[in-house]
């Protein structure tokens, strides 16, 4: 018995640790990002007819409410030399009548590359006779789910790189130029993806699918759900590029060699965590091929997206999010400390199996270990009291720095007021937030062992906030 | 602060390991309030200094503004040029303001050309900014160098060009790179000179700033580009084949037949993409006859070439590869077919997705 309680201080001690290097990595790599980043002018890139391709690809089920200023959002990107794919899949709303009216619309024959199978077109292709949509194609196919969707697009593009995208993500008009630099900057390797920057975009007003007003929502669960993502983005990821061991690219933007996309078979549509899986399967290509490759990741925000706020769908997220995991390292796993997957194997794999995939799980049983413990009166109080200040002041001081973090980078939270908020949801957020995490991973767990056919859920879509 | 003297006498008691934790909590906790102490101060500076900077970015944008339509036919500055001068300097000397005369400067020139951007060029000499940008090469930091070289690009100074190139072979890619379009800019293809002697890879990012400045420069003089074609850098090679592109490199004809037979697939993609640009279809022939020894990517490069010169006697070749494993190749062979003969393969259509679904 005596050996559990060292088993969890150990976990504990190495997990901070992990989360303090990879603090420090990320600081150095943002500072010395941002340096770089000021010399950079993006204007060229704008205007330039070698400027390469891309095919933004945009999955839609359901979503009449927004869909048409999404699109609009979409479309006003400041890049020169790209088109926006709008899958609509099998939606049962009004979703496409609603582009086919807005857009001057009408159906096209086209020669699909069928490159990844994928399930057929309902209604079929669509473009606009309006030249001031000319980059807009709708594809109307039947439901597949999002992973079918983006596979569609990936035959339907004719581009060298793809960004696959939410089409509620509010994209940045600057955010391709930013995001393709990676691929054309790096001479010593090839990127084989790229990401950056989700902001959450709850309260924010928007007009005309632009971003006018960056406001602080009003809910502890949306709050928290921001200071998670600061820390998430500036404190882990730029780490992780760092150390080429980045296994995720958000869902709602990432951009992708297309080629390199197609070669691995496209998107895995048997599991909700496609995001996470593809670049693991890209990644584990690459090494297979030998080449030497990076999958990048920028710290500039480039999209705003909205997260859910209210309890049910925060659970039913962040229990996909969960099986995805447990998916994609399931499937994987031959990687698992294996040499010869370098880092992929032997620092990415495992950090995200013991730190991501095993923490919930062994949080809870700490937590009722500890209660097995107090009902056999064998708790030596002063050492739980005095670890349990420790882990919830280093908590607290971890969410501090990212918000610190943001206020040196990018500033964007500028109204008074929103910095004590901040801070507050940092001293509220273990109480709030993550015992909600908790449940919501180990319902997860529950939920890919004992009820496998559980699908992507649906979330309701309340649009941002209107200028 | 006799409880304070108990806590800490209690502790004492306890065992090491607890006495450790409790120190840590303590950091932990001053961190907490000296990071929130000065997360309350790093935000309302930045905000202090936005509205700061925002109100002299105003007061110097109509100060230039008024300067340079004060202006007179002669060289030399009128009156009221000469109070703002004067005006401007006394706040050179501050690094806050003197950052936002420059930017301010900066952004004026970017919209304005002639002699009236010219003037603003002189300005920035007038004022004393040029020592501080000449200061800026003589530091350490890579950072300050690199924004050395961007302002005396910026404002066009060519008389301190030795000083620039000494950061020919700088460490840090960044200053090398401020280096070079510093010569682009000022000096157009001569400034391209440094591709004789760069041993590093000219990133695609690099290639396409170049460009972009070049054509900007409107130089009707282009470079000889056939001895960066011969080059034994691949990417001088492959920026040479965009050069050839963009000006129209008729004579570098026989070195980009060459080329299709260079190691490196590609620069071999890249020919074949300039041969098509350039309307060379002689290649076409040799590309024909070894299009099976090419790799796909170079097929498809070159198909889409024929998509532009295809003619009637090429349906035998492409017949021949109709049935290619690669489905983008098959693709592009039946949408050549159909443009050849219209009628005769949309009564395949079938026949047309199987194929391409094979």
């Amino acid at each position: 018995m005596s050996i559990i309680p060292y088993f969890f201080l150990v976990f504990s001690v190495v997990a901070i640790a992990s989360y303090v290097i990879l603090a420090i990595i990320s600081a150095v790599e943002t500072i010395e990002y941002m340096k770089k980043n000021s010399f950079i002018n993006y204007k060229e890139i704008l205007s330039s007819t070698f400027s390469p391709s891309i095919s933004i690809i945009a999955p839609a089920y359901n979503e009449s409410l927004n869909i048409v200023e999404n699109v609009r959002s979409l479309l006003s990107s400041h890049y020169v030399n790209y088109d926006v794919i709008i899958v609509n899949d099998g939606s049962k709303d009004d979703s496409l009548s609603k582009l086919i009216k807005a857009y001057d619309l009408i159906q096209i024959d086209y020669l699909i590359n069928e490159q990844i199978k994928t399930k057929p077109l309902r209604s079929g292709i669509y473009k606009s006779t309006n030249p001031a949509f000319d980059k807009l194609t709708v594809v109307d196919k039947k439901n597949g789910g999002k992973a079918d969707a983006l596979n569609m697009g990936l035959n339907i593009s004719k581009s060298k790189y793809v960004a696959c995208i939410d089409v509620d993500c509010l994209l940045l008009e600057d955010a391709l130029q930013k995001l393709i630099k990676p691929f054309l900057e790096t001479t010593d390797a090839k990127v084989i993806a790229a990401g950056g920057v989700i902001r959450i975009a709850n309260s924010c007003t928007v007009k005309d699918g632009k971003l006018l007003d960056i406001n602080f929502p009003k809910t502890w669960l949306e709050q928290g759900q921001i200071l998670e993502y600061l820390r998430a983005f500036l404190l882990g990821r730029m780490a992780w590029s760092r150390l080429n061991g980045l296994l995720v690219i958000s869902g709602a933007f990432g951009l992708f060699d297309k080629k390199i996309a197609i070669k691995v078979g496209g998107y895995d549509t048997n599991t909700v965590g496609e995001d996470m899986e593809i670049i693991v399967r890209m990644r584990r290509y690459m090494e297979d091929e030998k080449q030497k490759y990076k999958v990048a990741y920028i710290p500039d925000p480039l999209c705003w997206t909205e997260a859910p706020d209210n309890y049910k769908t925060f659970i039913s997220q962040r229990n996909r999010w969960t099986r995805g995991t447990i998916e994609t390292l399931k499937k994987h796993r031959k990687i698992g400390f294996n040499p010869k997957y370098k880092s992929l194997g032997l620092i990415s794999y495992p950090y995200w199996l013991f730190f991501e995939r095993l923490a919930p799980i062994i949080e809870v049983a700490g937590i009722i270990y500890f209660g097995i413990l107090i009902f056999l009166d064998e708790v030596r109080w002063d050492y739980a009291f005095a670890f349990i200040i420790m882990a919830y002041l280093f908590s607290v001081l971890f969410s501090i720095v990212a918000i610190v973090s943001e206020e040196l980078t990018y500033h964007q939270y500028k109204k008074k007021s929103i910095g004590l908020k901040l801070v507050m949801i940092a001293f509220l957020e273990p109480f709030v937030n993550h015992p909600t995490i908790l449940y919501s991973a180990i319902r997860g767990n529950i939920d890919y062992y004992f009820y496998k056919k559980i699908e992507w859920g649906e979330m309701t879509r309340k649009g941002m906030t209107k200028a | 602060m006799n409880d304070n003297l108990h806590i800490f006498e209690s502790l004492k008691h306890y065992p090491l390991t607890i006495q450790f934790v409790w120190a840590l909590s303590c950091l932990f906790f001053i961190f907490i309030i000296l990071l929130t102490i000065y997360l309350k101060y790093l935000r309302s500076h930045l905000r202090v200094n936005e509205k700061k900077e925002a109100k002299y970015q105003e007061v110097y944008e109509s100060h230039l503004v008024t300067y340079l339509y004060a202006g007179n036919d002669n060289e030399v500055f009128s009156s009221e040029q000469q109070v703002i001068i004067n005006e401007l300097k006394k706040d050179v000397a501050d690094p806050f303001k003197r950052k936002i005369i420059i930017s301010t400067l900066l952004k004026l020139r970017s919209e304005i050309s002639g002699e009236i951007g010219e003037s603003i060029d002189k300005l920035y000499i007038k004022l004393g900014l040029l020592r501080y940008s000449l200061a800026k090469l003589r530091n350490k930091k890579w950072d300050v160098i690199a924004t050395g070289i961007r302002e005396l690009t910026q404002f066009k100074i060519k008389a301190v060009h030795k000083m620039v190139l000494n950061n020919i072979n700088h460490p840090k890619r960044e200053v090398r790179k401020e280096m070079q379009l510093y010569l682009v800019h000022l000096y157009g293809f001569n400034g391209l000179e440094f591709l004789n002697v760069l041993e590093t890879p000219l990133s695609e990012w690099d290639q396409i700033q170049l460009l972009e400045i070049l054509q900007l420069n409107n130089d009707t003089q282009v470079a000889d580009i056939k001895p960066w074609l011969n080059s034994s850098n691949d990417s001088i090679v492959i920026f040479a084949l965009k050069l050839a592109k963009v000006y129209n490199q008729f004579e570098a004809k026989e070195e980009l037949i060459t080329l299709l037979n260079h190691n490196s697939e590609d620069v071999r993609i890249n020919v074949i993409s300039a041969l098509s640009h350039l309307h060379l279809f002689e290649a076409t022939t040799i590309l024909k006859n070894n299009f099976s020894e090419r790799s796909e990517e170079e097929q498809i490069a070159f198909l889409k070439m024929m998509e532009n010169v295809y003619e009637a006697s090429d349906k035998p070749f492409l017949l021949e590869h109709v049935h290619h494993k690669n489905s983008e190749i098959r693709l592009s062979i039946m949408e050549i077919l159909k443009n050849i003969n219209f009628e005769e393969y949309t009564l395949y259509d079938d026949d047309i997705k199987k194929i391409l679904t094979a």
